[in-house]
């Protein structure tokens, strides 16, 4: 179970990235915020565990593209709070130009006539 | 991939060298958001418990989340060798004993390899600092096909310069010049060479200060002096250059200092300054000729031409020596050449001592071996307590890399620590042994270090060792754990196969220090026989002084009058029996020798003729002890009256079997001297050899044209202790003449001493590897029968219970562990056989295969090995039936 999860994750690498980026794009949050974000918006066709999330936020944090900052939770508890930098924009922008190009040749093969 | 960012370096740098910050950062995280998971469910209104159990299900292993975030980060490798080793020092420090014998046991023989390599670092693969040195050769003449070696006349030389070639160029020299320097007062002794103008340009040494001889500068005044020469006699002065010194009176302009490190192309020789050729009559009478192609004087240098291989160059040799042996029939007839590397071994020595290191090293490596075994038996032992502890890892997903790299890393970091321990013991043995005075008349450079090679060396064998002992468990252990996973068997146990890895690790133990043994017992009877030697004189109570007049400008006359007078004083001091003089004591390694014949005789064969010579002075055997047996000693002999001299058993021997010796009249090194009396034989150069043929001849006869290059010394033999005796005998000397620098101040008994260096030597590092090898052959012997005891107490139970009684359990471990034993004899006597006809060569008195040490040895490993196993078997016999059969 967890070796299948661990190759989805694999798989999926650019898209993950993508996707936090993108969730960040709307504002900092914390761990369990990108993850029930993206479930909530795919309506729960990514479900994304701890075992792949987070090391996606170290792997962008070590890029510089975000940031990741201790913050009060409601005067509760720590929980670190990761940010869009300037560098994860142009990123962004680039992965998402990247991604169109990718939908659309996509599309044209699949929908190419048998 | 991707850019380096600041944010990557930054993360690398945290995790390399704030880990716990790291570490501690990434727990909150994880705990943070499991927390926040739980909190989560609760405002959807969910019980606690239930809210932890979702949240538990979502989150999945935290171990397992954390591992995978380790592993994406930069650097991870380090970090996960980092982790090995944290992990390797946590395991190690649980189990201090093991470390400490592991790394002790290694350090010793790490130690012991390290220094014996130092030595053949120092004197088989280090190249004289010259630039080129590989272009660089020295050529030495050979006689008849002879093997070795003699130097070359000044014609010979000339004829090889313009003749060969092969050679872009090539310079002689004559070593072992000595010079006094420091004026009256503390006048110190010297060595140095001689050479032909272009010597420096030949050898591309390049001057620390100044320059090398200007090639006009034959016969001109002037010297380049030795670095250490430079530091201590000047105090490095910058502006030494031009400035004029004394060499024995004489006065020289320095015009170079040579650089750090460079004594002359000889190996051990200890030379510190450089005249012209021209020049050596001013420090040397009577040494240069250089219009007779028969006096050999010369060592010769020569540099290959850069497109030409040494091969092609003693091709050509072969050639130029048929056309040298046709134009000078007479001097140059079966004269041939061969070629070395300059600054190695002198070929003369280079066997033996080659055979005495690769003996060394053999033994050097034995031990080590022994102490791999032992160390890899630990392991073995070590990581099968921990079977366990591995098959739960890799339940939990740990790979075989993981388990490899963390039993590598345990044992390299074994390795290491060992290496790093051996080399700072090294540091001091090389030290230790570099600083022993060598019996020797001359200065020698011996002085060992630990150069870069043999660190490279060191490190080399730690790690082959690390990876020797740490692959064996991995091997034996971890592979079929992956098979049989978490059953919890006993892997080791199977009773009945006796040849298992540790069985054979502790047989080729044995064995190994059956060799080890052997040898040091076989050095150890050596020395017994050494210290038995008859020497032929007597050294207790017998004082040593020396001088060398002809330092201070003496003339042969005065020399003779000197020492004359000199003896006469001392011999009338209260406690002095008589007193004499010589050139040379014997035991110093060999002092001078020439070729002698029978006035009468057809000569054979050269080499065969060598007789080693002395000078005596009146009353010399009495003084020195040696009997005689026929004719007269020495008096005062007519300095021109027809030369005497006396002859040994062995001369008489080898020329004059069966007759009358006295009377006959001998002829060599051009003199010719009429036997005058007989005495008993002395060991001559080395302790030992054989009887050689000696000469005595009459000191103030030969004095004139046949000086000594060492000056002569006092001897003085004295009847109750010697306390004050020295500095009386230096009171005359300074009443005689204040200036003249006395040395080598001793007692012969002293002297005999360091002759005995070389047995001692071998039979200090045999004796200490032997015993070192034994103690380890034992320890490991204990070590692998207590681990099969405590492996089968059960059986032991069963055995107990059902009647045996605890003398038959016991026979039955002994036994066990004198099979092994027994099982090692044949091949450890084989090696030591082996080893034994190697070391024949420097064996005093004792047969290779000397029965008492093949008999006693394996007779004292037996007892050894009884014991080891006795040990462990009391104490499984001790075991309560009950207990032992609810071991486990």
């Amino acid at each position: 179970m967890i070796a299948e999860m661990a190759r989805s994750a694999e798989l999926l690498q650019g898209t993950l990235d993508l996707l936090i980026l993108r969730t960040l794009e709307r504002g900092p949050s914390h761990g369990v915020e990108v993850a029930q974000r993206i479930e909530q918006v795919t309506r729960g066709v990514f479900v994304i565990g701890p075992g792949s999330l987070f090391p996606a936020l170290h792997r962008l944090a070590e890029k510089g593209w975000i940031d990741g900052a201790w913050t009060e939770l409601k005067g509760k508890r720590r929980v670190k709070v990761y940010s869009l930098t300037a560098d994860g924009r142009s990123q962004l922008t680039e992965e998402r130009r990247n991604w169109r190009k990718v939908l659309l040749a996509m599309n044209r093969v699949l929908s190419e006539e048998a | 991939m991707s850019r380096f960012s600041p944010g990557r370096l930054s993360a690398l740098v945290q995790l390399l060298f704030r880990r716990n910050a790291v570490e501690s950062d990434l727990e909150e995280e994880v705990a943070s958001f499991y927390q926040t998971l739980v909190e989560d469910y609760r405002a959807k209104g969910m019980e606690e418990d239930e809210a932890r159990r979702l949240a538990r299900l979502k989150f999945g292993l935290p171990e397992q989340a954390k591992e995978e975030i380790r592993a994406a980060r930069t650097g991870a490798l380090i970090a996960f060798s980092l982790r090995d080793a944290h992990y390797a020092l946590r395991s190690l420090r649980r189990s201090r004993t093991f470390a400490t014998v592991t790394v002790v046991t290694l350090a010793l023989g790490i130690a012991a390899n390290a220094t014996i390599f130092s030595m053949i670092s120092r004197f088989i693969l280090k190249s004289p600092p010259v630039a080129n040195p590989q272009k660089l050769l020295s050529v030495h003449l050979t006689h008849d096909g002879e093997r070795c070696c003699n130097n070359f006349s000044w014609l010979t030389y000339r004829s090889f310069q313009r003749g060969v070639r092969s050679f872009s160029d090539a310079a002689a020299y004559y070593s072992v010049l000595p010079a006094s320097i420091g004026g009256s007062g503390d006048a110190q002794r010297i060595w140095g060479e001689a050479a032909t103008t272009n010597f420096f340009d030949v050898s591309q040494t390049g001057m620390t200060l100044g320059r090398g001889f200007a090639r006009d500068e034959d016969d001109a005044a002037v010297v380049v002096i030795g670095y250490r020469l430079w530091r201590r006699k000047f105090g490095a002065d910058p502006s030494i250059v031009q400035k004029r010194i004394l060499l024995s009176g004489r006065s020289f302009e320095v015009i170079g200092v040579a650089p750090a490190g460079f004594h002359g192309l000889d190996l051990i020789l200890d030379s510190e300054f450089w005249i012209p050729l021209g020049q050596i009559d001013q420090l040397a009478p009577n040494t240069s000729n250089r219009s007779s192609r028969s006096h050999h004087w010369l060592n010769v240098i020569a540099r290959l031409k850069s497109d030409t291989s040494q091969t092609q160059a003693a091709a050509e040799l072969l050639v130029f020596a048929q056309r040298m042996a046709a134009a000078y029939p007479d001097s140059d007839r079966g004269q041939g050449f061969l070629l070395q590397q300059a600054g190695s071994l002198p070929p003369r020595d280079r066997s033996m001592i080659l055979v005495f290191l690769t003996a060394l090293t053999i033994v050097g490596l034995l031990v080590l071996a022994i102490a791999c075994a032992n160390v890899a038996n630990l392991f073995l032992a070590q990581t099968a307590g921990r079977a366990r502890e591995m098959a739960v890892r890799i339940a939990l997903g740990a790979t075989l890399r993981h388990l490899l790299q963390q039993i590598l890393a345990e044992s390299f970091l074994l390795g290491f620590a060992g290496a790093v321990c051996g080399m700072g013991l090294s540091l001091w043995t090389t030290r230790a042994l570099g600083t022993f005075h060598f019996p020797a008349p001359v200065p020698l450079d011996l002085r060992l270090s630990v150069d870069w090679r043999v660190l490279l060396y060191s490190f080399l064998l730690s790690t082959v060792a690390g990876l020797l002992f740490g692959l064996v468990p991995f091997w034996t252990i971890v592979r079929p754990l992956l098979a049989k996973g978490l059953r919890g068997d006993d892997l080791l146990a199977r009773p009945g196969q006796i040849w298992t890895l540790g069985n054979l690790l502790v047989v080729s133990q044995i064995a190994m220090s059956l060799v080890l043994l052997s040898s040091t017992g076989l050095f150890l009877r050596s020395l017994r026989n050494a210290a038995a030697i008859e020497t032929g004189f007597r050294s207790h109570g017998l004082l040593l002084l020396s001088v060398d007049p002809r330092l201070h400008g003496y003339s042969a006359q005065r020399t003779n009058r000197f020492l004359d007078e000199l003896r006469e004083r001392v011999s009338t001091l209260p406690g002095v029996v008589s007193a004499s003089y010589t050139d040379s004591m014997p035991l110093t390694g060999g002092h001078r020798s020439e070729g002698f014949r029978v006035e009468g005789q057809t000569p054979e064969r050269e080499t065969h003729n060598s007789v080693d010579l002395y000078m005596a002075g009146p009353d010399y055997f009495e003084t020195i002890g040696t009997g005689r047996l026929a004719g007269r000693g020495f008096h005062r002999e007519n300095p021109a009256g027809p030369k005497m001299a006396v002859v040994n058993q062995a001369f008489v021997r080898r020329f004059l079997p069966g007759e009358n010796a006295l009377g006959q009249r001998v002829t060599g090194g051009g003199r010719t001297y009429q036997i005058i009396g007989v005495v008993k034989n002395i060991k001559s150069r080395f302790l030992g050899e054989e009887f050689r043929p000696v000469l005595y001849r009459s000191l103030a006869q030969d004095i004139a044209d046949d000086p000594s290059s060492t000056g002569y010394s006092l001897l003085v033999r004295y009847a109750q202790n010697s306390a004050g005796l020295a500095e009386q005998v230096r009171k005359e000397i300074r009443v005689l003449d204040p200036s003249l620098a006395v040395f080598n101040v001793r007692r012969v008994e002293d002297h005999l001493e360091d002759a005995y260096f070389l047995p001692r030597l071998a039979s200090a590092i045999f004796g200490a590897f032997g015993f070192l090898g034994v103690v380890l052959a034992g320890v490991g012997l204990y070590g692998v029968m207590d681990f099969w005891v405590r492996r089968r107490t059960r059986e032991i139970g069963i055995r107990l219970a059902l009647g045996a009684t605890v003398r038959s359990v016991q026979h039955l471990i002994v036994r066990e562990g004198m099979i092994l034993t027994a099982a090692a004899f044949a091949p450890g006597l084989a090696g030591a056989w082996a080893l034994a006809r190697l070391f024949s060569g420097v064996l005093y008195g004792v047969q290779p295969h000397d029965p008492t040490v093949f008999i006693l040895v394996p007779c004292l490993l037996a007892i050894v090995a009884v014991f080891a196993c006795w040990l462990p078997s009391r104490q499984a016999s001790r075991a309560e039936p009950l207990n032992a059969l609810r071991h486990e």
